[in-house]
């Protein structure tokens, strides 16, 4: 096991360093640079530009550099928040995104494995049925719909939550939910589904056959086995969630990790992308792997 | 079933609230959401994107600049209500008779927020500075007519020979290459608004940082926490502090026009930034008091190819202007003035502006027969042009959709043809634009740096090459520079107008229309105007608690 995951993470270093060389290359590609904007700029202050931000040097240069910042694990300076290393920036704004994102997936698990189990229990009952139209429905709905229709109700009809912004708890009610939809619905449904598979083998026959009590039959059992699909799903949707969402910070005006995101390719903000990009693709490989060390205890089959 | 049931009601409420809110508000209401003025004097106002960063000079956008006015003063200030300029940390100021060497004169009282006083040494470190090629200040052009300042952020020259000197340390004298009538106006600008050089020594890039910025505006930064909110409060060192009225504004990054509209409706905030009220509400919204509508210092028009068929040729300049409807686009896009010349109509007081050519479908067919995209009977023959080489690139953006789709309708209505639409993404598109890359026509926008129609017309000088039309004749360069020789406004005035006249005869744009401020504020906010630049000097705005003086206009500014 030990040498499983030492494995894995050495593999992570590479990973990251093929993600982040494919991202500068695109950036590379794309037209236009941080300092092109309505007001065209004399050349010499492009010069002066240039020089200040090293991108007179070679390619290959830059490309070092970049590298070498991975590396270090240090991003250096934004080009578009003058003065504000790429580490600060995703400092402050992480949190934010990690409160609400695993906060909305906190929900999204209780809710989904609560009424997805309880639909496998009584399946074809209208319990099952209400529940799992909910959840096509939670699925359809997209997240920039369901987030105005919240703030409709709950911040300018009934005026009881703020629409917007960052603030105390009050100001983290709406962003969860509505974050929350989409992956409460999906959850619900893999759980029924998974429960349904595993109510029907073999070995809950036996357990149940050998007189166990069906609530010690469902939570030791059943559940374990029920669950795998979920679990396998969890990794990356927790990876995803607390890095920030694009659609959600925007719509509700959080200073996380996804209003940078969206903004740094707008504004060909090189160091910023990079940065971000890194993160997430380690925190991606790292809850890949978190996935598969759950699996060697959950599922007994597994072994490492 | 029940939870089927409860999700049936909560759209249904959902769809009566959205309705009854929309019913009520169009025919009752004076105002559009909650009204309830902040405790004491706090003002909260969204002011746009993210900063770039709270130094001045290196950042070039409006939410920068909208922020700037509370934190920074230069020698001059915009006035609140005209955008013209006001005596700031200079208390008045002479000009020799060919505009090129402006002395100024400080008050004795400015100080900075940590209490050093402010003397004309400072404003000649924040120039040297400004220009200083290691900065890279993208607004540094802007100082180019000051003796030896281009020559020093060329990195040709030195600092000390740049044209400002400090006589003593009340007075300030800056020499000039060219005449620059205007100077008082442009040095309102945020590229020459002071910065503190005690700070900057000290702590290099990290001077922004709140812990150790030094401002010398009428506010303060108390806290700033990226993407969320940007907290200043009343600065007492300031010399004018006594008129300060509010204790504190906070100032919001807030993007989405959407949740902008929400916030507002919901009275977390007082005010929002200019072009924020959605489309499909401005009819609505004109009707409430909330409402700021003034035309501005900015204009909205096509740049054309002129190096490339068929735009080379100025018929077919001329003709695509004539077809377009300008007074049935400014109705269609609801918030804007229609524009025929380039200069914004009724900014500039006393120019007299020149008329561009007028809406006339009929000429513009026959110049595109004269063209020699006619049949055998020299009739204007829509299948000879083509039209697979002209096209209308404008960078994603929802108004520039629909503002290219009515002007995409309006050339096949009277042209008969139907020149394809291209959007494409913001840096891309500015990119092929500069280098001249699209076909045919590309949105372009411009808002005035400072109050006069030079800050337009100096777009097509040579300078920078990169106007993004291809066209900048010497004689019209020229005609520039003669006109700001000319000592007498008025005078001068009317040969920028010859200029503009020619502008316009050469058709390297086709006007759009003169934005219009378009923002809302709450009722009790004061002493904040609809103003061409919608930079709001914040020394003047207050929050008034007193409900019957909300529907009365402001009692009129002293600004001294």
């Amino acid at each position: 096991m030990l040498r499983f995951i030492v494995r894995r993470l050495i593999v992570t270093v590479p990973m990251v360093l093929v993600v982040v060389s494919l991202t500068w290359a695109l950036i590379r590609l794309a037209p236009g640079n941080f300092y092109t904007g309505e007001k065209p700029i004399p050349p010499a202050i492009q010069k002066n530009l240039r020089e200040k931000y090293g991108l007179d040097k070679p390619w290959y240069v830059q490309y070092g550099k970049m590298v070498s910042n991975t590396l270090h694990g240090d991003f250096g300076l934004s080009l578009k928040y003058q003065g504000q290393p790429v580490n600060t920036i995703l400092r402050n704004a992480l949190p934010v995104s990690a409160t609400v994102g695993l906060l909305a997936y906190l929900l999204a698990l209780v809710v989904g494995i609560v009424s997805g189990t309880l639909a496998a229990l009584r399946q074809n009952s209208k319990l099952d049925y209400s529940s799992m139209a909910v959840a096509m429905l939670g699925i359809s709905v997209p997240n920039f719909v369901l987030g105005p229709m919240l703030v409709l109700l709950f911040s300018l009809t009934w005026y009881v939550l703020p629409p917007a912004l960052w603030g105390g708890a009050k100001h983290l009610i709406l962003p969860v939910l509505t974050l929350s939809g989409v992956y409460m619905a999906y959850i619900a449904r893999l759980t029924r589904s998974g429960m349904l598979e595993v109510l029907r083998s073999n070995y809950i026959r036996t357990a149940r056959a050998k007189g166990l009590s069906e609530r010690h039959v469902l939570m030791h059992h059943a559940l374990r086995g029920g669950l795998l699909p979920v679990v396998s799903f969890s990794g990356p949707a927790l990876a995803f969630l607390v890095t920030g969402t694009v659609v959600v910070e925007r719509i509700f005006a959080l200073p996380g990790l996804g209003n940078y995101f969206i903004n740094a390719n707008f504004n060909r903000d090189e160091p910023l992308i990079i940065g971000i990009v890194a993160f997430i693709s380690i925190v991606i490989l790292l809850f890949n792997l978190l996935v598969d060390i759950a699996y060697g205890f959950i599922d007994p089959r597994v072994r490492y | 079933m029940k939870i089927a049931a409860r999700v049936g009601l909560l759209v249904a409420s959902a769809l009566t609230a959205l309705s009854c809110n929309s019913t009520t508000s169009a025919k009752s209401a004076l105002y559009f959401g909650k009204i309830e003025p902040p405790q004491g004097q706090v003002m909260r106002y969204i002011s746009g994107s993210e900063p770039e960063s709270l130094d001045p000079q290196v950042s070039t956008g409006q939410p920068e600049a909208r922020i700037y006015l509370a934190l920074y003063e230069g020698l001059t200030e915009y006035h609140p209500v005209t955008g013209q300029v006001i005596p700031a940390i200079a208390e008045r100021w002479d000009v020799n008779a060919n505009n090129t060497e402006f002395t100024f004169y400080l008050r004795q009282t400015a100080r900075w927020s940590n209490g050093d006083p402010i003397t004309a040494r400072d404003f000649v470190y924040s120039l040297r500075r400004g220009l200083s090629p290691a900065l890279a200040a993208r607004s540094a052009y802007l100082a180019y007519s000051i003796k030896g300042a281009q020559a020093y952020n060329e990195g040709k020259g030195r600092a000390e020979d740049i044209g400002i000197q400090a006589v003593d340390d009340y007075t300030l004298k800056i020499t000039l290459t060219t005449p620059v009538p205007y100077l008082t106006g442009l040095v309102a600008h945020q590229f020459f608004r002071l910065v503190p050089r005690k700070a900057i020594e000290k702590h290099g890039d990290a001077w922004t940082r709140p812990e150790n910025i030094v401002t010398c505006g009428a506010f303060k930064v108390q806290s700033w926490r990226a993407y969320d909110r940007l907290i200043v409060v009343r600065d007492p060192m300031y010399w004018d502090a006594g008129v300060v009225k509010l204790d504190q504004i906070t100032f919001y990054p807030v993007e989405d026009t959407t949740t902008q509209m929400i916030l507002y409706k919901a009275g977390e905030v007082d005010a929002v930034y200019n072009h924020t009220v959605p489309y499909a509400w401005v009819d609505e919204m004109r009707r409430l008091k909330d409402y700021m509508d003034k035309p501005e210092n900015a204009i909205e028009y096509y740049m054309l190819n002129t190096k490339k068929a068929p735009t080379n040729d100025l018929r077919v300049r001329r003709a695509f202007n004539m077809a377009i409807d300008k007074d049935a686009l400014a109705v269609y896009r609801r918030v804007v003035k229609p524009l025929t010349a380039f200069t914004p109509e009724g900014i500039f007081p006393g120019y007299p502006q020149p008329r561009g050519d007028p809406f006339d479908p009929e000429k513009a067919r026959a110049l595109l027969a004269e063209a020699g995209y006619r049949d055998a009977n020299g009739k204007y023959d829509p299948k000879k042009f083509p039209v697979s080489d002209m096209e209308i690139s404008f960078n994603t953006n929802e108004p520039n959709k629909q503002t290219a789709e009515f002007v995409q309708a309006q050339w096949k209505k009277h042209l008969q043809l139907t020149v394809p639409l291209k959007n494409v993404e913001w840096k891309t598109f500015l990119d092929s634009r500069a280098k001249l890359e699209y076909k045919g026509a590309a949105r372009a926008g411009w808002v005035g740096d400072y109050m006069d129609p030079y800050t337009f017309l100096d777009l097509f000088s040579t300078e920078f090459g990169d106007n993004g039309t291809g066209w900048s004749p010497p004689e019209y360069v020229a005609m520039l520079r003669e006109a700001n020789t000319e000592h007498d406004p008025a005078k001068r005035y009317e040969r920028l107008a010859r200029a503009e006249v020619f502008l316009l005869a050469a058709q390297p744009i086709i006007p759009l229309y003169t934005s219009g401020s378009d923002w809302l504020k709450k009722p009790f906010v004061k002493g904040m105007y609809a103003n061409p630049l919608t930079l709001h000097a914040w020394k003047y705005v207050y929050i008034e608690h007193d409900r019957s003086k909300w529907d009365i206009d402001d009692p009129p500014l002293s600004t001294n």
